[in-house]
This record gives structure tokens, sequence and C-alpha cells, in this order.
């Protein structure tokens, strides 16, 4: 062969080659993809909030049926903020937008913990005070709702996201029409341990919370995630063991996050 | 290659060695210790063992093959390079495949997939077999080295599983419950340290004491 | 504050190779002796607090969904992120690379020194990883990323002084034949993960 392979003019002509051709097959498969991958995270949040309302028909609710139902049960979503301004409503009938940052289904709690929450929460650690007073002047964080209805009956789906022993948890939290009893949750995570921390996710973790409170005598009392085994009141649930820290995240992110909108319902009654 | 004849077979002897070899005398895992840092970080349940090794094999015999075509034009200063964007090109394809077509998989598996680029199995055997070898013998080679992983993952799944959470997730089957709740209920525990990282590094130490024992050649002095 | 618990949480508690596995090839390669020992985890320090910033901006300026905004409102809604395995791996071996050369021309003492290990680190596992990590974590600045890297490379340092330090004295133990070498490695690094699940109690 005449090619030289050692040369530089072979080795660049053939690395530019090679970049565009890489360049361009990526592309084609990434774009061709996208809208199914896009669908699935999409079709898995409905999925979750549907599910979080806690009806007894979402049980066996498919990630792929979500997306066709998912407005005869939400008829309404709100964005409001810390301080319990609103922000975004949209109801039913107004499709979700993915520009509209604002539109509660586009709420990224996640990357809000990440990005705003948890900075500040590092920043005033044991000064809760100083971490209230924080989160209410940021305006990057903000607290989705969703209000869902099923046989006349009004439902709240409410979210939270924190952080457990390694990386984030979240979840969804369905509140009967008092906005005070729980009635459905469902969490998930990120890299929680397998077999040990991922039990959140297992149903029997998540109905526990079916039936507590988060008030008493008028007055904000968080759902506590305690050590297994005690005696249960109804603002506690049983941990799991050996994972005591992925209930910490959950019992921290719950508190922080359903205070927010206790103190909403309670100056908003027509909701 | 110039002495191999035409005429040899698909499956002659020095190709089926190319197969079997690496799950025993040269495995990837056990012995060359290539490839490890995904392998033990993905083990806790079957199902995504499974699929790991089935990816990593997928990539590790395409990239052999690509790489073994292209053996006589990829010029020699930037070899290793090109390489890794071959690998890192067909990682990208599965990780977007996963992601499109089984979401819940990909979602476990999460940066392991991209890890799979600097798994040192498919860059080494790139660089020792493909860059001078003929395709089909890559091919194998790929394969053969992809079962030998494969291997060592579901052994190593398979015990974490069972006795770390008394069920074994096979792809298709679903959660099948291995300790019947009887054996629970006389006491039995689930061990715990069976979910925790470390336990692979001890069912691979046993997995190499054993596969040394009987095979008395491939110990160290 | 917030740079003290990355470093701490990201050298201890998220230990690239006690918690991850990152890094094992050469991590089991070259902890025979404590000298080469500190020589690799010296240069995986160094291309990591080098290849960190680096992705970091590059994952904030250029992949990330709407991170092309900068240029003109017609980009903001490009998504790149399925490039950023590809461009992260190139960024890391040009870096490599790189560094190589520089160090050959200016140290060739520290070349000597670092200088074998250099290749072996474009195909470390705990580089892409940290990466990965990196993106995934979503860090506030590229000041937090940079200690990240930092602190998962001094992690990934005082792991592989450790078990080389270990290796050194287990040559005088008698160890049934099978586990000499690899199989005694992998049951110490599986002891060392134990001891340090204990810092999983640390609150940050």
């Amino acid at each position: 062969m005449a090619i030289d392979r050692d040369s530089n003019v072979y080795t660049i002509v053939f690395a530019t080659v090679m970049v565009v051709i890489v360049g361009g097959l990526l592309a084609f498969i990434a774009s061709s993809l996208k809208p199914i991958q896009k669908a699935n995270t999409t079709n898995e949040k409905m999925q979750n909030i549907l599910q979080a309302i806690g009806l007894e028909e979402m049980r066996t609710l498919q990630r792929d049926e979500a997306g066709a139902i998912f407005n005869d049960f939400v008829k309404r979503r709100v964005t409001i903020n810390y301080k319990g301004e609103i922000l975004s409503d949209k109801s039913a009938a107004d499709a979700i937008d993915p520009q509209d940052k604002l539109d509660a289904f586009n709420i990224d709690l996640r990357k809000e913990y990440s990005r705003a929450v948890k900075p500040i929460l590092s920043a005033n650690k044991g000064d809760d005070e100083a971490i209230k007073t924080a989160l209410s002047q940021s305006e990057a964080i903000h607290f989705p709702i969703f209000i869902c209805e099923k046989d006349g009956q009004k439902y709240y789906v409410l979210s939270a996201s924190g952080k457990g022993l390694w990386d984030d948890v979240w979840g969804y939290i369905g509140f009967k029409a008092d906005g005070e009893t729980v009635n459905g949750a469902v969490f998930d995570h990120k890299g929680e341990t397998p077999g040990l921390g991922s039990i959140i996710t297992e149903a029997w973790f998540e109905d526990q919370f079916v039936g507590k409170t988060i008030a008493e005598n008028g007055a904000f009392t968080p759902i506590k995630v305690l050590k297994p085994g005690k005696n249960l009141n109804n603002h506690q649930v049983d941990g799991i063991s050996g994972a005591t820290f992925t209930g910490v995240g959950v019992d921290e992110m719950l508190t922080r996050n359903l205070e927010v909108y206790y103190n909403f319902f309670k100056n908003n009654s027509e909701f | 290659m110039s002495e191999e004849k035409k005429s040899e077979p698909l499956f002659s002897k020095k190709n089926k060695a190319l197969i079997t070899n690496p799950l025993n005398s040269i495995n990837p895992v056990t012995i060359q210790v290539l490839g490890i840092c995904s392998a033990l970080a993905v083990t806790v349940q079957m199902d995504n063992a499974i699929i790991m090794s089935l990816a990593v094999t997928a990539v590790l015999i395409i990239g052999n093959v690509l790489v073994s075509l292209m053996r006589n034009i990829i010029p020699g200063k930037i070899r290793i390079i090109v390489q890794l964007v071959i690998v890192a090109a067909l990682v990208i394809i599965v990780d977007q495949v996963l992601k499109a077509y089984v979401y819940d998989v990909s979602k476990k598996l999460s940066v392991f997939v991209g890890l799979i680029i600097t798994n040192c199995i498919i860059m080494g055997r790139l660089e020792a077999f493909a860059l001078g070898n003929k395709s089909w013998a890559s091919a194998l080679d790929g394969l053969g080295n992809g079962i030998g992983y494969g291997l060592v993952l579901v052994v190593v799944a398979f015990f974490k599983e069972v006795f770390g959470s008394g069920t074994l997730t096979i792809p298709g089957l679903g959660k099948l419950t291995i300790i019947p709740e009887s054996v629970y209920d006389m006491g039995y525990m689930d061990n715990g340290l069976m979910l925790l990282p470390p336990s692979s590094l001890f069912i691979v130490a046993v997995y190499i004491w054993v596969q040394k024992t009987r095979n008395p050649e491939l110990i160290e002095d | 504050m917030e740079y003290l618990n990355i470093f701490i949480k990201s050298a201890f508690i998220d230990n690239m190779v006690f918690t991850f596995f990152f890094g094992m090839c050469s991590y089991l390669a070259v902890s025979k002796t404590v000298k080469t020992a500190v020589g690799l985890g010296s240069a995986v320090i160094f291309v990591l607090v080098v290849t960190t910033p680096i992705n970091y901006l590059l994952e904030t300026l250029v992949l990330q969904e709407g991170a092309l905004s900068w240029l003109g409102d017609e980009y903001a809604t490009m998504d790149l992120s399925f490039l950023s395995f590809i461009m992260f791996i190139a960024v890391i071996a040009s870096i490599v690379q790189l560094v190589e050369m520089l160090v050959e021309k200016f140290s060739p003492a520290l070349y000597g020194a670092l200088g074998i290990f250099l290749p072996l680190i474009a195909v470390n596992c705990a580089i892409l990883g940290a990466a990965l990590f990196m993106q995934q974590k979503q860090f506030a600045n590229i000041g937090q990323a940079t200690v990240y890297g930092l602190g998962s490379g001094f992690g990934w340092f005082i792991a592989i002084v450790l078990i080389a330090a270990i290796r050194e004295k287990i040559k005088y133990s008698h160890i049934p034949g099978p586990m000499r070498g690899v199989g005694m490695a992998f049951l110490l690094t599986g002891l060392m993960g134990l001891a340090f699940l204990g810092f999983l109690g640390f609150e940050l």
C-alpha cells in the first residue's frame, strides 16, 4: 500500500473522517430515539402522580397507560412558592407545554433541591429559622400541586424532594380533600442501597402513610419516620431496619415540603 | 496471519478455544483482573447482572469486529483514541437504546452503562487481540470474553441476591422467591452484608479460590 | 464549609474504590509496592483535579439541555447530553496526553516517576466515573466540581496506598496457594470496604 499510516496528514484526515461519521451516526440515533425516551420519563411522572392519589384501581397502572388517562384525573395544576404565592394555575384543558417552566408538571424538584435547597440547608445547618428565611427568599424553589378528582371527590397530590443516604430521594403524596389526611404515597430514589434503602419504593412502606395526618389541633405536625418496632400514632410510620439514613432523608423532605403546602391550604380555603 | 489456510473451518479447535479459554484459564475478571469496576457494582440483583453482561458482550463483539476490520487503516499514533471513540460510540448507542426500550433497567444501571467505555476488558481485548487478528476470530474472542465476564457476574449476583434478599430476579420471569416464608418463620434472616458493596469482593475472592484450587497451574507464586 | 463537606464525602464516604469499585483494574495491578502506588495515586489526583472542572464547564456550557442558550435563543432548546460519554472520554484522553507531554518537557524527574502511569489513567474508570457522577450530582459551581475531583482523587490515593502497604507486608504470610496474589487482594479490599462503610455514620 502506498499510504503511509504514520504520516501526519493521514492521521488528521483519518481523525476528521472518523469524527464526522461517528458524530453523524450518534446524532441520528439520539434524535430518532429521543421522542420515545421523553415519553418514558413523562409517562413515569404521570404514573407516579396518579398512583399517589391512592385509588385502588391505580395500583396496577402501567407506565404506558398513564399518559392517556392523566387528564381524566388531574383537573388542575398549580405552582406556588415558599411564601404561598400562586405562580401558575392551569386546568386540565391547558396542554402541558414543555417550554413553560412554571407549569406544575414541569417543575423539576430534584434539580431545585440540589441547585437551590441543598446549599441553603448546609449553609444554615442547625438554625431552623435561618433556613426558613433563606428558603422563602429564594426564587428558584417551587412547589407543584396537582388537584385531582374522582367521583366528585377531590384529592391533592403534592411532591417533595430531598436526600437519602447516597443520593436523591423524592416522592408524591396524595391528600384527601381536607388537605391533611394522606391518601397515598409514592417514593422513588436515585441510588439508595438495593434491598435496604430502596425498600422505600415498596408498597408496604408507602402504604403505611395512608391515613396519617399532618395536622394536630390546627397546627402543622410532620409525619415522622421512626425506627421500626415502636408504637405508632397517626403522625408516625415505621422506618426500614438497616436503612436509617434513607428514613431520615424521607422524614426531612416531608417535613420541609409539607409544611409549605399545609400553610398554603390553610390560607387559601378556596382550594 | 498469512500461514492460516483459507479453508479453516469456522469452528476449528483454535477458534473454539477462543470461546472456552476466557471461561476458565484466562477469565477476564478473576485471572486477568479486568473489568472489575462495573462487574461488582451491578450485582445486587440478577437481572441487572444479566443485562450488564449482555451489554458488555454486545459492545465487546461489535467493537472487536470493527477494530479488526479497521486494523490496517488505523493510524498508529492515535490508536488508543480511535479505539476509545469506537467504544464510546457503541456505548452511547447501547445507552440510548436501553433508555428508549427498557427504561426501568436503564434507571437502575445509570452511570454504570457509561462505565462500559472504560471497562478494561474492552480496551484490553481491542488492543491485545482485535488489532492483530481477523474479524471472525475477533468476534469469537469478544464472545468468549463477554461470556467469561458474564459468568462471574451471574455467580456473584446469585449469591448476593439469594442470601441478601431471599429472591432471584430473572428477566422475563420477574422476582422469584427462593427462600420460602416458612424458613423466615423459623428465625432465618437475610444477610444484610450481602447487599453491601464489599460482599461482592468476598464472593469473587472465594470464586478465585475455588477456581485456582481446581486448576493449580493458575496459582501465582 | 460546603467545600469541606464535598471533599470529605467524596474522599471517605463515597470512596471511589471501596464503595463504587472504580479504577479497580489499575488498583489491583499497580498495588504491589507502596512506591508505585504513591506514583499512580498522585497521577490520578492530578488528572482528576484538571479534568473534572473542564468536564464541568463542558457539561454546563455545551452538553446540558438548554446549555447552549448563550449562543442565542434559537439554541436554547438544544440537548446534546447524549454526547456526554464521548466528550468526557475525549477530554480525559487528550488531557492525559497533554499532561504527559508537558510533564516530560518541563519536569523530567516527575515524568520519570509518573510517566509510565499516565497512559494507564485514560482508561481508569475512576476518572470517567468522577465525570459522570459530577454530571449527576449537578454541582452549583465550578469550585465545588473541582473539590469533588480533588476529593475523589484523594480517596483513590488513600485506597491504593493502603492496600499496597498491606500487600508489601503480606508477602511474608503463609497464605493458601490459590489465594495468593489477586485472591487475597480482593479479600483485603472487601475488608477495607467494610471498614470504610463506617464513615457512613458521619453527618455532614
